[in-house]
C-alpha cells in the first residue's frame, strides 16, 4: 500500500501530511511494531478524549485548562501529520498565552471543525492500516 | 537495587535507562519507540505523580519530563524528585515548546539538567541523552574524586581555603573548605572571618602573628607558618598554614589560596624525639647534649651581663660497688633515686625560654639552671647565676646532705655519698670545657682526700692532678717496665724463735726512688689496676716461694694482700692455681690477706670464691682484725684459717688495758673457732712479751724484722735468725720457758 492509493481511495486522508506518516514508518520500517497503527490509535484516543474537555474548558472560560488541551492535541496532531490541527492548536494556544479566552469562539469553532475532519481521516488510515497489516 | 548514583553507564554493555513522563500519549509512545530504537531502555510513566512513585524503588540513569502536563507538571515533579534522596543531582532533561522562554528558564530554576525543545527529529534527542548521560558520568568520577580528596585530606587532617582582598574589610574574604572547618575547629558551613580565627590564635602569639600576616600579605610573600589555636574544648592545637599568593591578570595579587593542617600530633612526635635527644632516658635529666648547650648559654649570658655561674660536677662515690655487687637494675634505680634528689637542690627546669640574648635584663637565663645526668654516675649542677663561690658551696652543701641518707635499692639500704667538683666562670674558664675538666679536678681532689665533700678549683689542684695522671700512666708502665717489687715481712713464732712464714709487700721501683704502697695503691684500687698488680703479685709470690725452697728448704706460706674485688673474680683460683704450678710449688705455699673491712663488705660475693680456694688448699687471713664489724656468726662460718690483729691495739699493749682486753677477746675468739692468730706491728720487746702472755705466739714487726727485699730477708734468716742473735730471740727463749700451758701447733 503507498500513499498516493490511499489517497485515491479516501479522499479525506489527504488532511494527514504525508512527510510526517513517513517519519513514524521510518522508526518502523518493516511495520513489525505496528508503531503507525499504535500510534494513530493513541491520537484517536487522545482527540477523543481531549475534544470534550476542550468543550468544557472552552465553556467554563477555564483558560489553563483549555490551554493544556491545546497545547497537547498541537504536538500530537504534528506528530500524525494533521498539520493544519496543529497550527490551529499553536495560534489559540499563543492567544490563551497572550490575551486570555475571550475572542477566541471562531477560532475554536474552526479548530473544532478541523478534529472532525482529521478524526474521519485517522479512522479512515486506521482502517486501512488494520486491513493492510492482518 | 539500583544505585542512586550509576557508576558506569557504558552503551553497548548496559543500556541506559531512561524514565520518559508525558500525558501525552502519541508523544509518549512516539518518543519512547525512537529511544528504544536508539539503544535506551524506556520505562514510560504518563504523569507526574506516577514518575515520582516509580522513582521511590528505582533509579533510572536520566529522567526526561514534559514540562506541561496537568496535575502535576514537569516543573512540580522536577522540584520534588530533586529533594528525594539519591536524586539531587541524576540528569533531568526537561521538554519544552520551542517558543516557550519561560518555560526554559523555569525549567533551570527547579533544578532541571537541560531543556530540550520537542521535535521528531530523535536523533536529536538521543544525542542530547547521550551527552548528558556522558556529562553525568563525569560529574560522578568528580564527586567521587572530591570524596577522595576530602577523605585523603580527612586523614591527613587538612582543609583548604581561599582569601580574597577585599577593599571594604580590611581582613579580605575567606573561604574554608569543609575540612579546612574541620581542621580549625569550626562547625560545617560556619561562616569563618580571618577575625575570628585570630581570635583562636593564643594571646601570647596573637600580637606576633597579626603583624606577620600583615607583612606577607603587604608584600604578597607565600605563607608558611606553624600556628597555636585554642580549640573549643580549649585543647590546644597546632596548624600548620601554607599559601601561595595569587594574581590577576594585570599582576595585581587578589588573595591567597593554600591549606590548613593539624599537625598537633606531629608536633607531639617532634617534641617525643626533641626529648629523646635533650634528655636521659633513665632520670629524665637534661642530657650531656642539652648540658653543653645549656652551659654555653650561660657562659653566654654571663659575658654579657657581667655575672658569675657556676658548674658543680657530681660524683658519686660508691656506685661502682652498687652497680657490681647488686646488679645493673639496682644501680639504675640508685640513680633514679639520685637524680630525683638533685633535682631537688636547684631550681630546675626543664624547658628553656627560646627568648634570644637579646632580652637582655629580663635574667632569662635563670631558666638554664638545671641538674644533668652527663653520664655513668656524674651529674652537673647548673647555676646560671651567683653571686659569689658561698652560693655554689651551699647548693653543694645541700647536695651532699640530701645525699647522705641511705638509698632504698634492690631492698637493701645503701649509703652513697658524693664528691663535687666546682668551677666557676669566668675564674676557672672561660669554655664548657676548660669548666669541665677544672670541675672534674676539684672532683678528684675530692675523691683523693676522702671523698663526702665539694671543692672550688684552683690551679694547683690541677698540678696534683696531673702528678696524679701521671702516676696513673706511670703505674700502666710500671708492670711491663718490671718496676713493681714484693718486699717481705718475716712471720716469726716467738716461742719456737724461727720464722713460721713472710708477708709479701708490694712496692714500686720508681726510677731511683721507692714508692710505698699508700702512694699507688688507692689509685691502682681506683683506677683498676689492681687487679694486673694483683695477678702479678701472686706469681712473683710463687716465684719468691720456688726460689727460696732451692736456697733454704723454704716450705712455709707466703702471704700476698688482695683487695676484695679480685675475691669477686671467678678465676681467683684458677690463677693461683697456674702460679703455682709454673713455679712447681704446692697451692698451700700462698696464702691470701683480705681486710676485715673489705670481707665484710662484700661478704655475699665473696664467700663462693673462699669455698673454692679453701678446696684447693690455699688459706685465708684476716688482716687489720678488730678495726671493722665482724660478725662473729659469719666468722664461724667463714672457710678462714688466720686472723691478724691489727696493728692499733698491739702497739698500745702495755699502754692502755683496753687494748690488752681487745686483745685477749681477739686471741679468745681465734681459740674457739680454731684459728691461728697473728699480732701485727711489733715493735718492742714489751708488746711482744704481753701478746705472748695473752696466747698469741706468731707475730711481724720491726721488733723481728721491717719487709725488706728476698735476698736480704735470706741473709736475715741467716745471719740473725739460725745464729740466734737476736735481742728477742732470748727473750723468746725465757717466755718459752716459763710457759706451762701446752703448746699450740703450727699447722704446716
Amino acid at each position: 500500500m503507498t500513499a498516493s492509493t490511499a489517497q485515491d481511495l479516501q479522499p479525506a486522508a489527504a488532511e494527514l501530511d504525508q512527510a510526517s506518516l513517513q517519519r513514524l514508518r521510518e522508526l518502523d520500517p518493516d511495520g513489525k511494531n505496528h508503531v503507525v497503527e499504535r500510534v494513530l490509535q493513541a491520537f484517536d484516543t487522545s482527540l477523543q478524549r481531549l475534544l470534550p474537555q476542550g468543550e468544557q474548558a472552552f465553556a467554563a472560560s477555564d483558560r489553563d485548562a483549555l490551554r493544556h488541551v491545546v497545547h497537547t492535541l498541537k504536538s500530537s496532531s504534528a506528530s500524525v501529520g494533521a498539520l493544519e490541527l496543529s497550527r490551529l492548536c499553536g495560534d489559540i494556544e499563543n492567544c490563551l498565552r497572550e490575551y486570555g479566552i475571550e475572542g477566541l469562539g471562531a477560532p475554536w469553532a474552526a479548530l473544532r471543525h478541523e478534529a472532525g475532519r482529521v478524526a474521519g481521516a485517522v479512522q479512515s488510515l486506521l482502517g486501512r492500516e488494520k486491513a493492510g497489516c492482518a | 537495587m539500583t544505585p542512586a548514583y550509576p557508576l558506569a553507564v557504558e552503551p553497548g554493555i548496559k543500556p541506559p535507562e531512561v524514565l520518559l513522563v508525558d500525558d501525552d500519549e502519541v508523544n509518549l509512545l512516539l518518543t519512547a519507540i525512537a529511544l528504544r530504537e536508539r539503544g535506551f531502555a524506556i520505562t514510560e510513566s504518563s504523569g507526574g505523580e506516577q514518575a515520582l512513585k516509580q522513582l521511590a524503588d528505582w533509579a533510572p540513569d536520566i529522567i526526561v519530563l514534559d514540562a506541561m502536563m496537568p496535575g502535576l507538571d514537569g516543573f512540580d515533579t522536577c522540584q520534588r524528585l530533586r529533594r528525594m534522596p539519591g536524586y539531587e543531582n541524576v540528569p533531568v532533561l526537561m521538554l519544552t515548546g520551542l517558543d516557550d522562554d519561560a518555560s526554559i528558564t523555569r525549567a533551570y530554576q527547579v533544578g532541571a539538567t537541560d531543556f530540550f525543545v520537542k521535535s521528531t527529529q530523535w536523533s536529536l534527542l538521543a544525542g542530547r541523552l547521550h551527552y548528558l548521560l556522558r556529562a553525568s558520568r563525569t560529574r560522578i568520577e568528580l564527586e567521587r574524586s572530591k570524596a577522595k580528596l576530602a577523605r585523603a585530606q580527612d586523614l591527613a587532617r587538612m582543609g583548604s581555603f581561599d582569601w580574597r582582598r577585599h577593599s571594604a574589610s580590611g581582613l579580605g574574604l575567606l573561604q574554608l573548605s569543609p575540612e579546612g572547618l574541620r581542621v580549625l575547629g569550626f562547625l560545617p558551613a560556619e561562616r569563618v572571618s580571618l577575625r575570628n580565627i585570630l581570635r583562636r590564635v593564643t594571646a601570647e602569639e596573637r600580637p606576633a602573628i597579626k603583624s606577620w600576616l600583615r607583612a606577607c600579605m603587604h608584600h604578597s610573600t607565600p605563607l608558611k607558618k606553624d600556628v597555636r589555636l585554642k580549640m573549643l574544648d580549649g585543647s590546644e592545637c597546632v596548624i600548620h598554614m601554607e599559601a601561595e599568593p595569587e594574581f590577576n591578570e594585570h599582576g595585581h595579587a587578589i588573595g591567597y589560596t593554600g591549606i590548613v593542617q593539624d599537625v598537633t600530633a606531629r608536633r607531639e612526635y617532634e617534641q617525643h624525639i626533641q626529648q629523646l635527644a635533650n634528655f636521659d632516658a633513665l632520670t629524665g635529666l637534661p642530657n650531656r647534649h642539652n648540658l653543653v648547650a645549656r652551659m654555653e648559654r650561660a657562659i653566654q649570658h654571663a659575658r654579657r651581663l657581667g655575672h658569675s655561674c657556676a658548674f658543680l660536677l657530681i660524683d658519686l662515690d660508691r656506685f661502682k660497688i652498687v652497680n657490681d655487687t647488686l646488679g645493673h637494675a639496682a644501680g639504675d634505680e640508685l640513680l633514679m633515686e639520685v637524680a630525683r634528689r638533685l633535682r631537688a637542690c636547684v631550681r630546675h627546669s626543664d624547658q628553656v625560654a627560646e627568648t634570644a640574648l637579646e632580652a637582655v635584663g629580663a635574667r632569662t637565663h635563670r631558666t638554664l639552671e638545671a641538674v644533668g645526668r652527663l653520664g655513668g654516675d656524674e651529674f652537673i649542677a647548673l647555676l646560671p647565676e651567683i653571686a659569689d663561690d658561698d652560693d655554689a658551696q651551699r647548693v653543694a652543701a645541700r647536695i651532699l646532705e640530701v645525699m647522705r641518707d641511705p638509698v632504698l635499692v634492690g631492698g637493701q639500704e645503701c649509703f652513697v655519698t658524693a664528691s663535687v667538683g666546682i668551677a666557676v666562670y669566668p675564674r676557672d674558664g672561660h669554655t664548657v670545657a676548660d669548666l669541665l675538666r677544672n670541675s672534674d679536678v676539684a672532683m678528684y681532689s675530692v675523691k683523693a682526700t676522702g671523698k663526702d665533700a665539694s671543692a672550688i678549683y684552683s690551679p694547683q689542684l690541677a698540678g696534683q692532678g696531673r702528678a696524679k695522671l701521671e702516676l696513673e700512666s706511670a703505674l700502666h708502665k710500671a708492670i711491663e717496665r718490671d718496676e713493681l717489687v714484693l718486699h717481705y715481712q718475716p712471720i716469726v713464732d716467738v716461742r719456737s724463735a724461727r720464722m713460721s712464714g713472710a708477708e709479701a709487700l708490694m712496692r714500686w721501683q720508681r726510677g731511683s726512688t721507692l714508692v710505698p704502697p699508700g702512694d699507688f695503691i688507692p689509685l691502682a684500687e681506683e683506677s683498676g689496676l689492681i687487679v694486673p698488680l694483683s695477678e702479678w703479685a701472686l706469681r712473683e709470690a710463687a716465684r719468691q716461694a720456688r726460689i727460696w725452697r732451692d736456697n733454704f728448704g723454704f716450705d712455709d706460706t707466703i702471704s700476698v694482700n688482695l683487695p676484695s674485688r679480685m675475691f669477686e673474680r671467678s678465676n681467683l683460683g684458677e690463677h693461683i692455681h697456674q702460679s703455682a704450678q709454673a713455679y712447681g710449688i704446692p697451692h698451700r705455699t700462698i696464702k691470701l690477706e683480705i681486710t676485715e673491712t673489705g670481707l665484710m663488705k662484700d661478704l655475699q660475693q665473696v664467700i663462693p670464691s673462699l669455698e673454692k680456694l679453701k678446696s684447693l688448699t690455699v688459706e685465708i687471713s684476716i688482716d687489720d682484725f678488730g678495726t671493722g664489724y665482724s660478725s662473729l656468726a659469719y666468722l664461724t662460718t667463714l672457710p678462714i684459717s688466720e686472723l691478724k690483729i691489727d696493728r692499733s691495739f698491739v702497739q698500745n699493749l702495755g699502754i692502755t688495758t683496753e687494748s690488752a682486753g681487745v686483745v685477749t677477746a681477739i686471741i679468745a675468739v681465734a681459740r674457739s673457732l680454731g684459728l691461728r692468730v697473728i699480732g701485727e706491728g711489733v715493735e718492742t720487746l714489751r708488746q711482744m712479751e704481753v701478746l705472748h702472755r695473752l696466747g698469741c705466739s706468731l707475730m711481724q714487726g720491726f721488733l723481728f724484722s721491717r719487709a725488706v727485699p728476698p735476698d736480704e730477708l735470706q741473709r736475715w734468716l741467716q745471719q740473725t735468725v739460725l745464729p740466734r742473735k737476736a735481742p728477742w730471740i732470748g727473750q723468746a727463749d725465757e717466755l718459752r720457758d716459763g710457759e706451762t700451758a701446752p703448746r699450740r701447733l703450727r699447722r704446716r
